[in-house]
């Protein structure tokens, strides 16, 4: 019992951690869908934001300007899916396809240009564990919860700020009736186009602060490929959260909780390479139990062409 | 019917209308590639070398010797088989992004018993072959069924199916497959169970080209000589108009899919019997990814996944040469290659380009739907 209580806190402070990319790239593909544009690509968002902000951090030697760099990057290659899909009319999934090649291979070429080789790059100042005075002492609980970095607390903070943000306000009513029925929404008078950039553009920020958590926060280094799926198994949590805030963030802590059993399950007994399977085959298992049940945007996916 | 009308063999009549037509359909991926290599001369003119230095490399590496050539016909020879597993799936409206983990079923089984029958000699070719068009079309199937049964889309479920499908790759590999050895990975094939190199100065381009040319045909001849292909075909278009016809849309898009997994799946075992001999852990990857491209460049058709692969592989090879003639990292290949990507579809972008005569030439290369329906 000791021992079981004593690996509980452990295991919930590593479930907080791996959730929080999850969460943050979650509530990014949230504003992009409930706008009506599919984003596929909050995995490459990710990873380029994951890199630029280690470059930001490796030139400035602080972390928060590697922020900035991540942000700025993730809302940049956001605003480039958002062109294509909304002002060029391309297709939404193979435009969200080739952002997240876009991210394999620049970060790939940019690996070699700046830091002379690829694989992983040197390490960072990242983002230190700062724990809350009080909060972190309650047992179990204190030190998992609030002994996380500075991200972690503003992806707890998000999820109630996202769900007021949609459910509560004008701009998240417009949101939602430009991924449902963009037709009355430009009657009304508010530009479908603006709408849905604004949707993409925030999915870029949220998913810059997931990538950047990624590698300044769990980790201190980019290393190639490091998102590892992430961005898909964030919009399969979207979709088992139903594009509903709360849900997906749900869904996203269950799926951090099994790549939080992954990393600390004994190797000796299941071989390592199965371990590496369970995140991936539980995404699956929660869409076929879930997807057949959640609705989406009805306008999702379909460029809006005024008549 | 005007969606058919872009196919060339049921296009306008005689060749001049069939000519117009083939013309009318490179023209999306023609511009999509200009503007890329625009672009990438602007990144290489910024890492401080001179495009036409570059570019000039990346031909001569592509096409400029027998050696070139046969590497860029190495290069393109899985990518056939990726970009047919895409295309295929694409024309029942589904979007196979699975072609990585099916590519690595393949080259597993391949590896496996390659190894087992190597005894065999020749005649343990197609005998393997066989078995990754098995293994790769019920891997291929999964998503399938899962789509049909329970809705699950299929973008997520094959990206996740990839790394269930490596890491089981892998494992079998490193387990039970393993051998003792300086690279981690299977034992390799006996010599005379693996697929000969074409020779004539070509370097390591194998007869696997063949097989992945055949595989072409075939895929066109299923796809527009079937009822099956029919189909399916009629199944992308307008699946209530086909589930009207009294077509299932449910097998329709399990098979698309499986098919398209034991295309991928072929491509890993021709990789593996045609140039390494067996699995290494890693082992190459980014191929199926790279099949989304080609088989969008070759606007999901047999003949231009062709097109789209030599294309592809040309820039894989040229890219070697480039890095070494000038100092730009061989990656910019793989951005390039994501650019074009991105604007093959950009249907406005060449109406600006063309005129509205773009809108009748996009039906086809897109699927118009979200994600969790």
């Amino acid at each position: 019992m000791e021992d079981f209580l004593g690996s509980l806190g452990p295991l919930l402070a590593s479930t907080i951690r791996f959730a929080t990319p999850l969460v943050f790239a979650a509530l990014g593909g949230l504003f992009s869908e409930r706008s009506g544009v599919v984003n596929i690509g909050l995995e490459g968002l990710m990873l380029i934001s994951a890199f630029t902000g280690v470059v930001g951090a490796w030139y400035s030697g602080n972390a928060f300007v590697g922020l900035g760099f991540g942000l700025a990057a993730g809302l940049i290659f956001a605003l480039i899916h958002a062109l294509m899909c909304i002002t060029f009319e391309a297709d939404q999934i193979i435009s969200g396809t080739a952002i997240i090649l876009l991210a394999l291979g620049g970060t790939g070429f940019l690996m070699v240009e700046i830091f002379g080789s690829g694989g992983t790059s040197p390490r960072v100042p990242g983002f230190k564990e700062i724990p809350i005075p009080l909060l972190s002492d309650i047992p179990l609980f204190g030190p998992a919860l609030f002994s996380q970095s500075l991200l972690v607390y503003l992806m707890y903070a998000l999820i109630p700020i996202t769900w007021f943000v949609v459910y509560r306000t004008p701009f998240g009513l417009r949101l939602r009736a430009t991924g449902e029925v963009p037709e009355a929404v430009d009657t009304a008078g508010v530009s479908v186009t603006r709408m849905r950039y604004f949707g993409v553009a925030l999915s870029g920020i949220l998913a810059a602060f997931g990538g950047v958590y990624l590698s300044m926060g769990l980790l201190s280094a980019f290393s190639e490929g490091m998102t590892g799926g992430r961005g898909f198994i964030a919009l399969a949590a979207l979709i088992f959260g139903r594009w509903n805030p709360i849900g997906a963030a749900g869904a996203a802590l269950l799926f951090g909780f099994a790549q939080a059993v992954t990393v600390r399950a004994p190797q000796d007994v299941v071989p390592n390479e199965f371990l590496q399977m369970i995140p991936y085959v539980l995404t699956i298992v929660a869409l076929v139990a879930f997807a057949g049940r959640a609705v989406a945007p009805a306008a999702i996916g379909k460029p809006y062409r005024k008549e | 019917m005007t969606e058919e009308r872009r196919e060339p063999r049921e296009g306008g009549s005689g060749i001049g209308g069939a000519l117009r037509d083939a013309g009318a359909t490179l023209l999306f991926p023609v511009i999509a590639i200009l503007i890329s290599f625009a672009i990438g001369a602007v990144i290489v003119l910024l890492t401080g070398n001179n495009p036409v230095t570059a570019f000039a490399a990346l031909l001569r590496g592509a096409f400029g010797s027998p050696t070139a050539i046969g590497r860029t016909l190495l290069n393109a020879t899985p990518l056939i088989f990726t970009g047919l597993a895409v295309a295929v799936a694409f024309r029942a409206g589904l979007f196979n992004i699975g072609g990585e983990g099916q590519f690595f079923i393949g080259a597993i089984t391949a590896a496996g018993l390659g190894v087992a029958l190597g005894s065999l000699g020749f005649l343990a070719i197609p005998i393997v072959l066989a078995a990754c068009l098995l293994t790769g079309f019920l891997w291929g199937a999964i998503p399938g069924l899962l789509k049909a049964r329970f809705g699950a889309h299929e973008v997520i479920t094959t990206i996740m199916l990839n790394y269930i499908a490596i890491n089981l790759a892998y494992y079998l590999a490193l387990n039970p497959l393993r051998t003792e050895g300086l690279v981690p990975g299977t034992d390799t094939i006996d010599i005379a169970a693996r697929i000969p190199a074409i020779g004539l100065g070509l370097g390591r381009a194998n007869f696997g080209l063949f097989i992945a040319l055949l595989a072409a045909l075939v895929a066109y001849l299923l796809l527009w000589r079937t009822r099956r292909g029919f189909e399916i075909r009629a199944v992308g278009l307008s699946p209530g108009a086909a589930g009207y016809a009294g077509m299932s849309i449910g097998l329709n898009t399990v098979l698309a899919l499986a098919i398209g997994g034991a295309f991928a799946a072929l491509g890993g075992a021709v990789e593996v019997m045609g140039v390494y001999g067996k699995m290494t852990v890693p082992f190459v990857t980014n191929l199926g990814f790279t099949g989304i491209g080609v088989a969008l460049l070759g606007r999901n058709h047999p003949v231009g996944v062709v097109l789209g692969a030599l294309l592809l592989g040309a820039l894989a090879s040229g890219a070697q040469e480039m890095q070494f003639a000038t100092d730009v990292p061989l990656q910019l290949a793989n951005v390039l290659v994501a650019v074009i990507l991105l604007l093959v579809t950009a249907t406005k972008l060449v109406e600006l380009i063309i005129g509205k005569r773009a809108r009748a030439l996009v039906a086809g290369t897109r699927l118009e739907r979200g994600l969790g329906s």
